[in-house]
């Protein structure tokens, strides 16, 4: 079975953006500021699975800031293109702060060692020893993904739940076809990537048992609550 | 069940408070981030064209309530998305993502998905969404045409209850509502408004005009509303389909 590739992805639906929208927005922008936008710095292409399948596969690209040394958060995109559809989100952390997780955390983090090694995680457009510089410490590191838009199964708008995504952990996960059409779109070779990066090492500790879900599939489930009784609260207009 | 988003999964050290935990970025880190950052392109990033500031209640609790700060892109006409922080500094975390169509669109949604929706009318007649240092003159037009659309906000890290680190699956948002159970605390409203010198008063006053269909009013959104019900998000294992040995 192959994987889908995502440049057959259905449009979102709606108009196109009317021009006084677009002026609009183009005059706010100039006058607000972005600040935990701009801290936006990083492009990272990979690939995930859902965690509960591995047969569905998507290209995730992934917009990074560092918080600190040994943070991260990601806004993951479809395509790093002006229309990209923003379809989920990353939070990469170091192995010491994995370690500190309470044990039912640490499953929902996947480890990047094999997808960095492998050559399958890579920045376009960066010149290798660039690259190769963070790759390095991302090698170390863990991640936790949470998709919302599935336009792996031709959503064009953002359905149903959440999604918990794991990574690549060995050889034989990816389809060919998704690795291929990476490869040739970005002008690159995850075979040449991974000579390159014979010489990383992953977390000191090793992978974490409880990392990877355990080797176990991940399900959101979504359940009905009752709201709890509110007492009147004062409200600010009269 | 593994995890739930109503409960806290566990302890974790305190350290020194800090959120999220960790060291200063090196200067090392600095370099590589600049020589990359020199390179690339970063084009999805570069379409957020606006700061939106209001406040969200957790579906599962509506006594837990936050203020949100919203960066947003527009796809089309009908249809943006947002990467939601926690406050709009550099510092900010990355909290959630919400998506915001227009009514045309949700109309579409079948009635189960439409649940997981919250309408935007009231929050922004009432005044609480604003755009931090814009004109509001400048922002009426847009704000009349988002005050017909709906949203659907997924909230990842629940820092409002001490979480260090993004723990557990995300937990569903609803939106402010002018009836008991979804009105926003005045405290926090207050603190909005003195860090921005706005007041929520004036401009809910201001927008008075800002008219509202009423098939947008009875729609299947705000759920809550109609059933006394929220959303949980809970994470269950299960074997997983697979086509390769995993991990």
């Amino acid at each position: 079975m192959e994987g889908e590739n995502v440049s057959t992805q259905p449009e979102v639906p709606g108009e196109p953006t009317q021009t006084s929208t677009a002026l609009l927005e183009t005059a706010t922008a100039t006058l607000q500021g972005f600040g935990p936008v701009n801290k936006i710095h990083q492009h990272l292409c990979a690939f995930h699975f859902y965690a509960h399948d591995m047969t569905r596969q998507v290209e995730a690209h992934h917009f990074c800031g560092h918080q600190n040394e040994d943070f991260r958060q990601c806004l993951i995109y479809d395509k790093p293109d002006d229309d990209g559809k923003l379809i989920g989100l990353e939070y990469i952390i170091s192995e010491e702060l994995f370690l500190t997780l309470p044990d039912n955390e640490k499953p929902f983090w996947h480890t990047h060692e094999f997808e960095v090694k492998g050559g399958y995680l890579f920045m376009p457009g960066v010149p290798g020893p660039i690259q190769s510089q963070d790759l390095e410490k991302v090698c170390k590191t863990y991640g936790k993904t949470i998709h919302f838009w599935q336009i792996d199964r031709g959503d064009s708008l953002p359905l149903g739940i959440p999604q918990v995504m794991m990574a690549l952990t060995r050889d034989g996960q990816l389809y060919p076809n998704l690795a291929q059409d990476v490869e040739s779109r970005f002008g690159i070779s995850f075979a040449k990537e991974r000579e390159n990066r014979a010489y990383m090492t992953g977390p000191a500790h090793g992978l974490h048992p409880l990392g990877n879900a355990a080797g176990r599939g991940l399900q959101t489930v979504l359940r009905e609550v009752d709201c709890k009784p509110v007492e009147s609260v004062p409200s600010v207009f009269v | 069940m593994l995890s739930s988003s109503e409960e806290k999964p566990g302890q974790m050290p305190p350290g020194d408070g800090s959120i999220p935990p960790g060291k200063p970025m090196s200067f090392g880190q600095k370099m590589i981030d600049k020589g990359a950052q020199m390179v690339e392109s970063l084009k999805p990033i570069k379409q957020m064209s606006q700061h939106v500031c209001t406040f969200a209640l957790y579906s599962q609790d509506m006594s837990r309530q936050i203020e949100t700060h919203h960066h947003v892109n527009r796809l089309n006409q009908d249809f943006l998305q947002c990467a939601v922080y926690d406050s709009d500094d550099s510092t900010a975390r990355l909290i959630g993502v919400e998506y915001i169509v227009s009514d045309k669109i949700f109309q579409t949604l079948p009635p189960e998905e439409q649940k997981l929706w919250h309408s935007h009318a009231y929050e922004i007649t009432a005044g609480l969404w604003m755009n931090p240092r814009a004109p509001e003159a400048i922002q009426k037009p847009e704000l009349r045409d988002l005050a017909q659309t709906y949203g659907k906000f997924w909230c990842t890290w629940q820092v409002d209850r001490g979480d260090r680190l993004p723990l557990g699956p995300p937990a569903l948002m609803m939106s402010p509502q002018g009836v008991n159970g979804g009105m926003v605390m005045p405290e926090l409203v207050r603190k909005r408004d003195e860090k921005y010198k706005v007041s929520t008063d004036n401009l809910r006053m201001s927008r008075a005009d800002v008219t509202v269909p009423e098939t947008v009013l009875l729609s299947n959104a705000d759920y809550w509303m109609q059933s006394e019900k929220g959303f949980a998000v809970d994470v269950e294992e299960t074997d997983m389909k697979r086509i390769a040995p995993f991990p």
